[in-house]
């Protein structure tokens, strides 16, 4: 419904009330603090990231985690943001090509795709064959999303493989009962046992504990998926914006994103 | 100069509803909306929202007219408590209302193993989709009904019987007309309030075309997909469509 645009609107309409006040930080003006768009896998490291962020820099941080694209297009419409972090490089190149960013974007993380099915695995799933056997409820990310991008791309890698059927990926395709809108909330279907596979970044997982268990993809099936980093051109706090950046980029900052499974860029 | 204050204070808030509805027509581009409403997601969108509506709103009718009638005119213990329990779902998130939905419908909620034991499953269903409209919507209708029941004159009802109506026939040929303009103004609130639903619809059946993508649903994958002249289409057919049953049915309470 309209309802969305007319938030989107809202937002822009108080995103212009705000760039003020937070223009003036650099000033030295009241303490200087940063927003910091990020994708929604980056929940966990970003959030345990921040307080050290702070801690080292004296600069506050706060984080507004949705998919990649929704927070490319919040951007787009004038959000305000000083940090945007993606969870995939076309989102990324669509910011870019939008004239959203102020610096070249740098990959800061890598993460593994894998297969998660509810303790117990009710549909007996043991390879990302048994995906397309008939009933089984399968919930991905809509494609749009990177993650639902990154794994129809590696299903169809698979069509034809020994112990694959040519269509594969259609087969799957037709098992999916539901295209969810980020990575988060197919973990959250499958961890209460709603459907019987899903698929998600590896670092997901860990915080689901043992309500899911997990299948790995045949070897250079599925994609890494390589996470892009970049300034806000409109960032209310530039010099925050690029402390940021240079914390997540440094030892210290890729120690948060190795302890929620991320592989190093 | 209190008139001119109440003129101006209206005229912010009409300002403020009404501008960002132009915007979403202006933004129109007239050659793509067609063509946006005529991909198959899109009519998928369309049709779905308009048969689960239908199908939520006769559900709320159907088992809100009594609950409504009971709150205005029941003597019963607990009568305040349900009172109070059938605007929750006002006040409740929509997202909270979809996991509650699946806590308590889903494969594993607490009904899940007796509804799987009779060959049910509800959730990532057209069902549930209707589901998530009648546990949003409902209180909006019975909420109205109650009101138009409770100023309904009584001693009209009874004069009614006196003249040797039943009670049933009263109800239907006395006490539903006097209160028909509350009962089509719930009717009105509700359809719309389940035309929109998102959040619990996305969390308690998910999101599939033709199962339980309304247009809602289609016109927010639009936005995340970046097609913006889809989204802004079916987010015009949307409005155009609501304000078009709130005129009619307006229209219909003055008859």
């Amino acid at each position: 419904m309209n309802r969305f645009a007319c938030i989107r609107a809202l937002g822009a309409f108080l995103a212009l009330g705000t760039v003020p006040a937070g223009a003036d930080a650099p000033n030295g003006a009241g303490p200087a603090s940063i927003t910091v768009f990020a994708a929604a896998s980056l929940h966990e490291a970003f959030t345990a990231a921040g307080p050290a962020f702070t801690k080292a820099t004296g600069t506050a941080v706060t984080f507004s985690f949705a998919g990649s694209d929704s927070l490319e297009q919040q951007l787009a419409q004038g959000a305000p943001a000083d940090v945007f972090a993606s969870a995939n490089e076309s989102q990324m190149q669509k910011a870019v090509a939008a004239g959203i960013t102020g610096s070249d974007p740098k990959t800061f993380a890598r993460n593994r795709l894998v297969i998660v099915v509810p303790s117990g695995n009710p549909a007996k799933i043991a390879s990302a064959a048994d995906l397309a056997k008939s009933g089984v409820k399968v919930v991905f990310a809509a494609p749009t999303v990177p993650v639902g991008a990154y794994t129809r791309a590696g299903l169809k890698k698979l069509d034809g493989r020994a112990g694959y059927a040519a269509d594969f990926d259609a087969a799957v395709e037709k098992n999916v009962v539901s295209n969810e809108l980020d990575v988060k909330a197919v973990a959250t279907k499958i961890s209460l046992g709603e459907g019987d596979a899903g698929v998600v970044y590896a670092t997901d997982v860990a915080p689901l504990g043992t309500k899911v268990e997990t299948i790995a993809f045949p070897p250079d099936s599925v994609a890494e998926a390589t996470y892009p980093i970049a300034i806000v051109k409109s960032a209310p706090n530039a010099k925050g914006a690029q402390a940021f950046v240079d914390f997540i980029l440094s030892p210290a900052g890729q120690a948060f994103l190795k302890a929620r499974g991320f592989i190093s860029p | 100069m209190i008139r001119a204050a109440i003129a101006v204070a209206a005229a912010v808030l009409v300002a403020f509803i009404v501008l960002p509805l132009a915007g979403l027509v202006l933004h129109l581009d007239p050659r793509a909306f067609a063509a946006s409403l005529a991909t198959p997601s899109a009519q998928n969108a369309l049709r779905l929202s308009l048969v689960t509506t239908a199908l939520s709103l006769g559900l709320t009718v159907a088992f809100g007219t009594p609950l409504a009638y009971a709150l205005a005119r029941g003597r019963f213990p607990g009568r305040r408590v349900v009172d109070a329990i059938v605007d929750l779902p006002i006040v409740v998130p929509p997202a909270v209302a979809g996991l509650a939905l699946l806590l308590a419908f889903g494969r594993n909620g607490t009904l899940g193993p007796g509804l799987h034991a009779l060959g049910i499953n509800l959730s990532f269903s057209t069902a549930a989709v209707v589901m998530a409209q009648v546990f949003v919507a409902s209180p909006f209708y019975v909420r109205a009904a109650r009101g138009g029941f409770t100023s309904v004159d009584r001693t009209l009802e009874a004069a009614s019987e006196t003249l040797g109506m039943g009670p049933l026939r009263t109800f239907a040929y006395v006490t539903v007309p006097l209160a028909a303009p509350a009962l089509l103004g719930g009717v009105v609130l509700s359809w719309a309030r389940a035309l929109g639903e998102f959040g619990a619809t996305i969390m308690f059946a998910g999101n599939l075309t033709g199962i339980s993508q309304t247009l809602p649903l289609a016109v927010y994958l639009d936005l995340e997909s970046g097609d913006v002249s889809g989204a802004t289409a079916l987010a015009v057919t949307l409005v155009a469509l609501s304000l078009a049953i709130v005129i009619a049915v307006r229209a219909l309470a003055h008859d």
